[in-house]
Formats: C-alpha cells, structure tokens, sequence
C-alpha cells in the first residue's frame, strides 16, 4: 500500500492542485482564528485556546474536502488505469484518499500548533517572562477535535466527487452542502467534536469518544463505497 | 487466467456491453480480440487487466500485469523517470532493480533520452513510449495492449512485436487488439470475435485449418505480383474471416468463412499485389497451391 499512497501523494504535491485549500487553512486558521469569527474586537476580549483549536478543527472539514476533491480529480483516468492494472482499483482509490488524508493531517498538525503558540503562549510583560497557558488536556483535545473534523471532510469528499460524481458543478454543490451540514447539524461528529473543545454551546450532543468512533465510522463506509464504484464503474 | 460468464455494463440502467463472456488465457498464450468500434474490446481488456471489475462473472488466476490504456495522456506532473519509478514500485521491483528494469524498457523502445523529459510536454509517440514501458516493467506475466503501437515510431513498434514474442516465449500471456489487421500475424494467435456483447472464437490460424473446415469455406486464387512483399500471406492469414492463406512465392490459396468471404476479397483487391485467378466454393483438389497445375 506505501507504493500506490507515495505516487497519488507526489501527484498531489507535483500538480501544485494543494496550494488552494492550503491558502484556505492558512487564512482561516491565522486570520479568522485570531479575530474570531463575527468579533472583529476577539483579540481584544481574548479569544482563549479552545475556541482557536475548535476554530482550527472546523476550518479543516471544507480543507480536507477540498484537498480530496483535487486529489480525486489530479488522475487522468487513463493513468489510474495503468495503476489499477498493477495493484488493483480499489487499492489505486484508497491510495488517493489516504495521500489526501495524509496532507489533511499535516495541515491539522500545523493548525494545532499555530493556536498554541499564538494563543496559548503569553509573554507576561510585568515579569518579563513567557507563560504556557496551553495544558496537556487542551492541546489533546484539539488534536482529536482535527482528527475528527479530518475524517468528516474526507468521508464528505469521498461519497460527492469522482467516481461516485462526476460532474464538477453537482459535486461541488453537493460537498459544500455537507460541509455546511457537518458544520451546523448537532448530530455531526464534527459539530459535536468542535463544541466539546469549547466553542458555541457547551451541553453535548455525543459522549466524549464517541464522536471519534462515529468519524471512524462514516470514513469506513464513504470510502468502501468510493473503492467499490471505482473498481465497477470506471469506464 | 480464466473468465466465468464475465458481464459488464457501467450502470443499472446501461446496456450490457459485455454478456457471459467465458474465456481461459493459458500461460504462453498470445489473444487478439477483433470486433468493430464500440464492441466492447477496451472494456473486455480492461476486465481481463483487472482494471476494471465485471458486474457479473468471475475472473480468476491473474498473474502480474501490465496494460497499456487505448489512449494515454500526458498530462501527469513528473518525468518520465520518475512515473516509471512509481509503477515499478506498486509492480514491486525497488532499488537497483527497478532502475535497471526502467533503463532496459525504455531503451528497448529507443525512449532512453525520454527519461528526463516532463510527460507533459511530450508528444502522442513519446508518451505512447512511456506507456508501454511502464507496461514492460514486470519481468512476466500477463501483458495487455489497446491499440498500443498507435503513435509508435517503426523502431518501437518492431521492439514491442519482439517483446511480445520474448513474453510468449518465456511463459507469460500477451492479450491485444489492434485496428492493423497484419498485427503481429507473424505469431500464432487465437483470435475472439466480440459482436453483439458476445466473444465467439474464430478458427485458429493456418495450420489448426481441418480439411472438414475447409468443405464449407471459400476459396480464393491469386497470382502474386513481383512486387508482393513477403509476408503477405501471413498478413492476409489474421484478417477476420480468414481460415488459411498460403503462397509458394507465385501463387497464393485463401479459404475464407462464407460469411466474410466479400470483404476477404476486397481485402485481397486492395493490396494491390495480387491478381485473382479463380473464386470457386471448397477446398484445392490438392491443398498445396504449390502441387496445383496452370489455371
């Protein structure tokens, strides 16, 4: 499997198809997490830490949306032939969504650390020294907060591109749709992963893990379901 | 490899393109499927090339594999080193091996300055290069070509013909289709007709021709021109509907199936090398052109 996953990550990476939804996080992550959205007076007030790692995780659903969409679409159906022939199509899928994971998770990573330096490391003027107000439990809990959100944005992906749609306008419409979904529906892992780190309403929806196990889940079935169409229905 | 009642069709609503389609490809065997445009032929191959799973039926026993798609783009953002790398690695081969293996492929199509070369900016018969030679790159098993001498120079379409004969000879299996119907006549192919989404066998070339055959087919006569060049006979041999075609040098017997017996003539007109002496129905009274008298 690491054979098939390095060719569709360096296509990933060659075709500079990364670039946008990478412009997308660093903007969502370093302005909007900052400002806080809808306060343009957040800083001001003190956006704490969780609300810039929940803000991080969420940004990251239409983020890995997007980099799955581009790397569904980077293969000439022609060349995914030839590495079908060779490993088989569902291995060639799977290796598609699991570079595009990969880059995802990078992105999250990064994200994760950025709202840490930013927000959870204070240079205390009074004493001249530098404070850490980030504590294990938060830094963990945004990390599973971008796990969870990384998962959402592939299984959206996954199930309205290539090869289950293939038409640009409706699978664009129909990602953006979901992604709008697995940010306002209660019942998202998504949504229930961004307010347990402490951003909206507080009461949740999903016990602790259990949100992880329902992204766990959604991401299995939207990538059987994408394997299988491309191995039947590639023409 | 074996296919059991293969159907395919690319959606519920679409017609089948492919119907209980059941064929055995045996180690060392050389298959042509012929059958007009939209045929299923592409399809058929990239079942047989795991490229695609039927809808129906089962495909067992396939052994490493290398396939060549009908077209093939360009539009991939590495060179053509480093492409090659990538499927060598998915076929396996690693470290000094896979770049000798690469090395070898594509100097074997005369593509070795292609190695640095962007797929991007290559031309149709450059590119067409590096798709075969990623095909080339396991050492054996199962080769499957759509159409992959299209583009080719002379150069590299005579290696692929010889590494198709160095497969067959080695143990592997070789399946194509090519619109050039003297493609390879030279071999010993088995030959599949694919019309009305079913594959029929066609007789086996020249020499598996039984005089019980013979009794229903046409026969055609030609004398040939000075200028005829030498593997007519062989070419004429792997035109559908053709049973057998042999020449002593000065004349040449066709028996061809009732059928197609028209468009064997037409065939034969067009060649422009041949004089047709004599269409009757049966075999020669003697089946050695050779042993037959004046006209």
């Amino acid at each position: 499997m690491i054979a098939p996953v390095r060719y569709q990550f360096a296509l990933l990476v060659r075709s500079h198809r990364w670039i946008p939804p990478a412009v997308l996080f660093a903007v969502g992550v370093a302005f909007l997490g900052v400002a806080g959205p809808g306060s343009s007076s957040a800083l001001a007030h003190g956006v704490d830490l969780s609300q810039g790692l929940a803000w991080s995780a969420l940004i990251l659903v239409p983020v890995e949306a997007w980099l799955t969409r581009a790397m569904l679409t980077a293969e000439p159906s022609a060349a995914r032939a030839c590495v079908a022939a060779a490993g088989g199509p569902r291995r060639a899928q799977l290796a598609a969504l699991i570079a595009a994971v990969t880059m995802g998770a990078a992105f999250g990573l990064l994200g994760v650390a950025w709202e840490v330096f930013s927000l959870g490391v204070r240079r205390s003027v009074s004493t001249n020294s530098i404070m850490v107000g980030a504590t294990f439990s938060d830094i963990g809990g945004g990390l599973a907060a971008a796990l969870i959100c990384l998962l959402v944005g592939s299984a959206i992906a996954a199930l309205f591109n290539p090869p289950l749609i293939r038409r640009p306008a409706a699978a664009m419409l129909c990602t953006t749709g979901a992604v709008v979904l697995a940010w306002a529906w209660r019942a998202s892992p998504a949504n229930a992963a961004v307010r347990s780190v402490g951003y909206g309403a507080q009461e949740k929806s999903w016990p602790t893990g259990a949100a992880l196990v329902a992204a766990i889940a959604l991401l299995v079935v939207a990538w059987a379901v994408s394997a299988q169409v491309a191995a039947r229905r590639q023409a | 490899m074996r296919l059991s009642l293969v159907g395919k069709r690319y959606g519920l609503r679409l017609p089948w393109v492919l119907r209980s389609v059941s064929l055995e490809i045996a180690q060392g065997a050389l298959v042509r499927f012929e059958g007009k445009n939209g045929s299923g032929k592409s399809t058929l191959l990239r079942i047989i090339a795991g490229v695609s799973e039927p809808s129906r039926g089962t495909v067992t026993g396939r052994p490493a594999t290398g396939y060549v798609p009908e077209r093939f783009p360009p539009a991939l953002p590495f060179p053509a080193r480093e492409y090659l790398s990538h499927v060598g690695r998915m076929h396996g081969l690693a470290g000094r091996e896979l770049a000798s293996r690469i090395d070898a492929c594509l100097d074997r199509l005369g593509g070795r300055e292609l190695a640095g070369v962007p797929l991007r900016t290559m031309s149709k018969g450059m590119s067409q290069k590096v798709a075969v030679a990623q095909a080339l790159l396991p050492r054996s098993g199962l080769l499957v070509l759509d159409e992959a001498w299209t583009g080719l120079d002379v150069e590299a379409k005579a290696a692929l013909d010889d590494a198709v004969a160095a497969r067959i000879a080695g143990g592997g299996s070789v399946v194509f289709v090519d619109h050039e119907p003297g493609r390879l006549a030279h071999l010993d192919a088995e030959r599949w007709r694919l019309e009305g989404a079913a594959a029929t066998r066609l007789t086996q070339p020249a020499v598996a021709c039984g005089a019980a055959d013979a009794a229903a087919a046409v026969r055609i006569e030609a004398a040939m021109a000075v200028n005829a060049p030498a593997g007519l006979a062989a070419e004429l041999g792997a035109v559908p509907g053709v049973r057998s075609a042999r020449s002593d040098g000065e004349r040449l017997l066709v028996l061809a199936e009732p059928g197609s017996s028209d468009a064997v003539l037409r065939r034969i007109l067009a060649t422009g090398a041949l004089h047709v002496l004599r269409v009757g129905a049966g075999p020669a009274p003697s089946e050695d052109p050779a042993g037959e008298g004046g006209p």
